[in-house]
């Protein structure tokens, strides 16, 4: 997966392949991350659309509000379709739904917003599709991982990329 | 009088797991007391016996004092040990205990009485033949100008009725005087419920260094070495060591040999911390802080005792358990307080819940925690959260041990001071020992580096492509669905 990331105002593309390894090792927000045969141990806080990532003495603010994960080939279905599940990144109160049924959404297109600690923060579809079902409504609690929408993506051919 | 059976602990956080861990060393039972967002802390799983606190507010119940002698009795403790902050410097609480036939674990009510009035304590020290730094006695707004004048500029003012670093102004011209005079009155009235203050010399760029004392009620007073303490901010320490470097052996001898006159010149009892400052080689008395200290590990380290042990003997009316020539000053500790506070963020205190834990181990590490993970950092209580000592034969491995141990701290869910101490661990004045009270001002310009900036690229793509995997599970009727957890679990290592 390629990832859309700005340092210090400077966007650049980071490929996260398997040579990029994130070990869990406490909590939510601490990891091992192993790359280039380097063990190094970070932390990763998530603010407002931003990460925090400490390492050593240092502390990175990154920007990835406009990241657009392309959905690995390996989530494809079998059968040529796939519905892939947009679930809410952190429990909270959903705002809006601005996707509606049958719609189509482009991979990175908002289809909820969903409000914690007085933060709002859009959820995007990781992939484009159409909108097959809303599963929640504006001003209900949802927690961490709960589904919000369900996303119709057609599946790509073999020894395809899926479009993002 | 033997050692007591139970003893009250009137503390919370890692003091109160340290004091627990010399009852249970010592075969006491200690009994724990807690306010309501403390149940279920480390000090109170660790204790044999643990005891609610009343208060509206998380701190009101480790401040009252009639109520936690009422405790003790009730528990069946016959000694209550205040830890530090709180209870522990007040003199009605050591008198209450004593009143209530309860062994406080501290000097008693008279030494307090002495040591908290500060202006009293320089007095008493000067006529023992001990510098004091040039200051006055407590001083009213008439007379501060021809007081400050004899100082000379430039100056602190200081409360007379507390330390802890509060209360304390800077003075660079007699204009400046009057307003400052007022603001360090009211700070001392508002912190200490004290409104008399004193002045002090300013010392531009000194060293902090202290002499761990100990004090029997035979009169027998030992030290246990010194400490140098210069790794500050605002007045708060950071960073300590043992032995204290950039000391020659004969400011050493000195400053030990001082502190000792100015126990036996108090009438000090049980153990204690004399603070002086260093200016060059010349050293000045500055208080005594009549409590066990944070930074006490980095002392038992080095001299192989343990002082908390020591002061339940004295307190027990037992002589110091070892001679001065017993003590070993055997290699180098350091400690790092780790603090919820944002280093990034102006060391603002750090609220939340911590939801993981992985603390340093290995050859010479101690960490003293009074966290655990599902633990709530409120914002009622002191932000102090542990202290990592890393003990080695010479300074150097303890440095490269403490680097170690920090680089494997890790603490999720609040921010902590790790990365300043990681920081402090690399800069050329702490490795070459000539740092003072400055050193930890350079970090407020730390820019993170270009390796740490693509690590963090790195980290920040591998994050989300953890987080897509978390939130993009494919579901498509019963075709697409694995068919055993083996295939789940694959897949999802794949998307890992």
């Amino acid at each position: 997966m390629t990832f859309e990331i700005r340092v210090r105002g400077q966007r650049q593309e980071v490929e996260a392949g398997d040579e990029i390894l994130l070990e869990p090792t406490a909590g939510t927000e601490c990891w091992r991350l192993v790359v280039g045969g380097r063990a190094v141990p970070v932390r990763v806080q998530e603010r407002e659309g931003r990460l925090l990532v400490t390492i050593g003495a240092d502390r990175v603010e990154v920007g990835v509000r406009r990241a657009l994960p392309v959905p690995s080939r390996r989530a494809s279905a079998r059968n040529g379709v796939d519905r892939v599940e947009v679930r809410a990144p952190m429990p909270g109160l959903v705002v809006s739904i601005p996707a509606t049924i049958g719609e189509l959404v482009r991979a990175g297109g908002a289809v909820a917003v969903v409000e914690a600690m007085k933060m709002q923060m859009e959820v995007a579809s990781p992939t484009a599709g159409c909108i097959e079902e809303i599963r929640v409504r504006p001003g209900q609690e949802v927690a961490g991982g709960q589904v919000l929408v369900l996303v119709r993506a057609p599946a790509p051919k073999a020894g395809e990329e899926a479009l993002p | 009088m033997p050692l007591p059976c139970r003893l009250l602990v009137a503390n919370r956080g890692e003091i109160a797991v340290r004091i627990v861990r010399a009852c249970r060393d010592l075969g006491i039972e200690p009994v724990a007391v807690y306010a309501p967002v403390d149940a279920g802390a480390p000090h109170v799983r660790l204790a044999a016996d643990a005891l609610p606190l009343p208060g509206d507010s998380p701190a009101e119940g480790y401040l009252n004092g009639p109520y936690l002698v009422e405790l003790a009795q009730r528990c069946g403790a016959t000694a209550i040990h205040p830890g530090y902050g709180f209870l522990s410097e007040n003199p009605s609480f050591a008198a209450a205990c004593e009143a209530a036939g309860i062994a406080y674990v501290g000097p008693p009510a008279s030494v307090l009485e002495m040591c908290g009035d500060k202006a009293a304590t320089r007095a008493a020290v000067a006529s023992a033949g001990v510098p004091v730094l040039p200051g006055s006695g407590t001083v009213d707004d008439a007379e501060a100008l021809s007081a400050a004048e004899q100082v000379g500029f430039p100056l602190l003012i200081k409360a007379a009725g507390g330390g802890g670093g509060k209360g304390i102004h800077l003075v660079r011209s007699p204009e400046d005087l009057p307003a400052a005079m007022r603001l360090a009155r009211g700070e001392a009235q508002t912190a200490f419920g004290d409104p008399r203050v004193y002045l002090e010399k300013w010392v531009e760029r000194p060293r902090h260094v202290e002499v761990q004392i100990l004090a029997d009620y035979a009169g027998g007073v030992i030290h246990l070495g010194e400490r140098a303490c210069s790794v500050q901010r605002r007045h708060q320490k950071l960073i300590e060591e043992a032995p204290a470097p950039g000391v020659s052996p004969y400011l050493r001898g000195a400053l030990l040999e001082s502190a000792v006159r100015v126990a036996r010149a108090l009438g000090y009892r049980n153990a204690g911390t004399v603070e002086f400052l260093l200016d060059g080689d010349a050293f000045f008395f500055i208080e005594v802080n009549a409590r066990l200290q944070v930074e006490h590990p980095v002392t038992e380290m080095v001299a192989g005792v343990d002082i908390v042990a020591a002061q339940l003997a004295m307190a027990g009316g037992e002589p110091i358990p070892f001679a001065q020539e017993e003590v070993r000053h055997d290699g180098w500790a350091i400690e790092c307080r780790i603090s919820a506070e944002d280093p990034h963020g102006g060391f603002l205190p750090s609220l939340g819940r911590i939801d993981g834990v992985v603390e340093p181990q290995g050859p010479g590490i101690r960490v003293d925690s009074g966290f655990r993970a599902g633990c709530t950092v409120s914002r009622h209580y002191d932000p102090l959260l542990s202290k990592v000592v890393a003990w080695g034969r010479d300074r150097a491995e303890a440095i490269a041990r403490m680097r170690r141990a920090l680089a494997e701290y890790a603490i999720s869910g609040v921010d902590t001071t790790i990365p300043f101490h990681r920081w402090a661990l690399e800069q050329p004045a702490f490795l070459d020992g000539a740092y003072d009270v400055r050193l930890a001002e350079e970090w407020d310009g730390a820019a993170p580096s270009q390796e740490a900036e693509r690590l963090a690229a790195a980290a920040a793509a591998a994050w989300l492509r953890r987080k897509a995997a978390a939130s993009v599970l494919v579901s498509d009727g019963p075709a697409a669905r694995p068919a055993s957890r083996w295939i789940a679990a694959a897949r999802e290592e794949g998307l890992r």
